[in-house]
């Protein structure tokens, strides 16, 4: 049998230690592998298994440098780990928390219902439990597949040469036809006294071993605000220090609905302030400093924890790039590539790595299922990154497909579109009196009939769910014609799309009357 | 011999028997009865494979809930039988062993008896399988029932 993570090379022995001698790959292309994937994430083990499955010899590369508070984790990457698998699963845990109040006004018996609290150990082992599930199924999968899987971090020594260091210490070396980047990237640690020592980012917050208590997140992206909405609604009083706008690049309509939505469910907010400083008390608090760019006042407060959700920044720097011959970083350091390839002919890249390119799961890996198979399958199809949907999970969701009302604006002009939009009773919400004023939805389209749909917006329940059919729709070219044609389903929210007829160029009040007219 | 000397019936053989096993118990240094930890491809081979007692494999994850349930009760059912093992395979640290016998999810339990697979379940079963299982390995069935 071949030693566990050893060397499967049918080619030729891999080089453990870096020898003086140049790599020995000739010009004939005799290479270990036809394609090594930097990355084990969603766009680098998708773009793997296609190229499994086209015949191709694969080698992943994965490796996960510790976050300042020293958390790893195991291959999957970014989503599976510390991304959307545990977001959705801690954001599940506080719409549970909000469900158990509303049983009540539906009559269910709930003993003690003022005493029910989260017990965070508890949930942070279940949802650790299910990662490390994902881990292991992960790598079960590809060592099925026959795909090498290497736990190291890569970094080119030439075009075709990769060089892995492991956790150890001790370098394997590597040659492959084709490489693919899918890197991804790590939260931004903005430099600030106290930042990396005393803060934490969502690298650390869904395995965090003491209740995160107080919290402070700084940044109102959707990793801030979907961060500062769980903790909210399990029990851990929030505030969010917002630099410019919450959500930029989102709607800023919808961005707007979100917050109120927020602050209506407690979570403070401070505009235009940026973090200053981060200091720990003796009694292990934090003392948080910052600054009102716009009125130049200073703030501050004690705070359990600190969480930074300031960016996050492409992993290319480790790469030693220039080894390689790629020369196409952004100013951001990602990698500008149109079709995913770069400069280098045979060098590729995917996922969050990519300049310009929605940072999304899904889009990682359609992108890199098609990459392998124009790589090994003789296809020629692209990537299309337009009208790709997505949905921000805070506890009241919002889901979004196509252009947003300011994009639409300026790539159209204002008297070329005609946005219809609405505000809706969930049914379910009257009996326990939930807040229905930021219950709302919009469709951007084309003046000109039949009205084209340019962006679909909806802030409620279940949004992710809601809109993901209507994706399909848009990417079939649905107009306006078409969609108040379609009969809803009822009682629903997202039948509401199909209700839309009131535009905001009639000044018409938007607020509904009754339901079923 | 074994099933020879149960179908008897007997009890002074059977003390015996069980005299005798004890003291090949000390002599191989298996301990009698005590779940096996796999820990390596090795003590695979040597307490599992090369049992003469047949071994049900529990291939186990601590992050897995129904392992939890699981593992403890083929525990309490087997270490009281003189005449059949069992081994807890950790999945996590033993990657080689999960490959071989083709374990895709966990809970699994394998039956092995001189070296050979003779039983093989996936997830968490209900105690009448667990005790069937359990009773054709340990002899109280026949083969087949």
């Amino acid at each position: 049998m071949a030693p566990i993570g050893g060397w499967m090379c049918c080619g030729r022995k891999a080089k453990l230690v870096d020898p003086l001698t140049e790599s020995v790959c000739d010009e004939d292309g005799t290479y270990d592998y036809d394609l090594a994937v930097l990355g084990g994430g969603s766009g680098g083990l998708a773009c793997a298994k296609e190229a499994i499955n086209q015949g191709a010899k694969v080698a992943v590369l994965d490796f996960v440098t510790p976050s300042p508070q020293g958390t790893k984790w195991g291959l999957g990457g970014t989503c599976v780990n510390v991304g959307c698998i545990p977001k959705k699963l801690m954001h599940q845990a506080a719409l549970l928390g909000e469900a158990i109040h509303e049983a009540v006004a539906y009559g269910w018996q709930v003993p003690s219902v003022d005493q029910v609290k989260i017990n965070w150990s508890s949930l942070t082992e279940a949802v650790q439990n299910h990662i490390k599930s994902v881990n292991w199924v992960t790598r079960v999968d590809l060592r099925e597949k026959k795909i090498e899987y290497i736990n190291g971090l890569g970094s080119f020594k030439d075009p075709h040469t990769i060089i892995a260091t492991l956790k150890n210490g001790s370098q394997k070396e590597l040659t492959a036809k084709n490489i693919v980047i899918a890197v991804g990237g790590r939260p931004h640690y903005p430099d600030i006294p106290g930042a990396k020592e005393y803060c934490i980012s969502s690298d650390d917050i869904f395995s965090l071993s003491n209740p995160p208590g107080k919290t402070l997140v700084v940044g109102a992206g959707y990793i801030g605000l979907e961060c500062a909405g769980f903790l909210n609604s399990l029990g851990y009083s929030s505030t969010v220090l917002v630099r410019s706008v919450p959500l930029r690049g989102f709607d800023q309509q919808m961005a707007g609905m979100i917050t109120s939505e927020m602050e209506e469910k407690g979570v403070k907010f401070h505009h235009r302030c940026i973090p200053v400083s981060v200091e720990k008390l003796e009694t292990g608090q934090l003392r948080a400093r910052w600054l009102n760019t716009e009125t130049k006042e200073q703030g501050e407060d004690i705070f359990d924890t600190v969480l930074l959700a300031t960016g996050r920044y492409a992993l290319t720097e480790q790469l030693n790039l220039k080894a390689a011959g790629v020369n196409v970083l952004s100013e951001n350091g990602k990698v500008v590539a149109e079709t995913e390839q770069t400069n280098v002919p045979h060098i590729y890249a995917v996922g969050d790595v990519l300049e310009g390119r929605p940072e999304l799961t899904p889009v990682a890996i359609h992108a890199g299922r098609l990459l392998a198979r124009r790589m090994f399958g003789g296809a020629s199809q692209l990537m299309d990154y337009d009208n790709v949907a997505t949905t921000v999970f805070t506890p009241l969701e919002y889901g979004c497909v196509g252009l947003s009302e300011e994009q639409a604006t300026q790539r159209y002009g204002a008297d070329n579109l005609e946005v219809y939009h609405a505000f809706y009773k969930p049914t379910e919400f009257f009996i326990p009196q939930r807040n229905i004023r930021n219950c709302y939805l919009k469709a951007v389209a084309l003046r000109e009939a039949p009205q084209k749909i340019l962006g679909l917006h909806f802030v409620g329940p279940v949004a992710g769910e809601v809109i993901q059919g209507f994706a399909a729709a848009v990417k079939c070219g649905i107009t306006m014609e078409q969609l108040v044609n379609t009969v809803g389903i009822h009682p629903t929210v997202a039948e509401e799309f199909t209700r839309l007829n009131i535009t905001k160029r009639s000044g018409k009040d938007p607020n509904p009357a009754s339901c079923c007219s | 011999m074994n099933g020879v000397m149960l179908s008897q019936g007997l009890r002074s053989p059977m003390r015996h028997l069980a005299g005798l096993r004890r003291a090949k118990a000390i002599s191989t240094s298996i301990v009698h009865n005590e779940t096996i930890f796999v820990k390596n491809n090795d003590e695979f081979v040597n307490k599992v494979m090369n049992n003469d007692k047949p071994v049900i494999v529990n291939f186990h994850a601590e992050w897995c809930e129904p392992c939890k349930i699981l593992t403890p009760k083929l525990k309490e059912l087997i270490e009281p039988l003189n005449n059949l093992d069992l081994a807890v395979v950790d999945v996590e640290d033993n990657a080689e062993l999960v490959h071989t016998f083709e374990v895709k999810a966990v809970p699994a339990v394998i039956a092995i008896r001189n070296g050979l697979i003779v039983d093989k379940f996936i997830g968490l079963v209900d105690a009448d399988m667990i005790n069937n299982l359990i009773d054709r390995m340990s002899g109280k069935k026949k083969d087949g029932a």
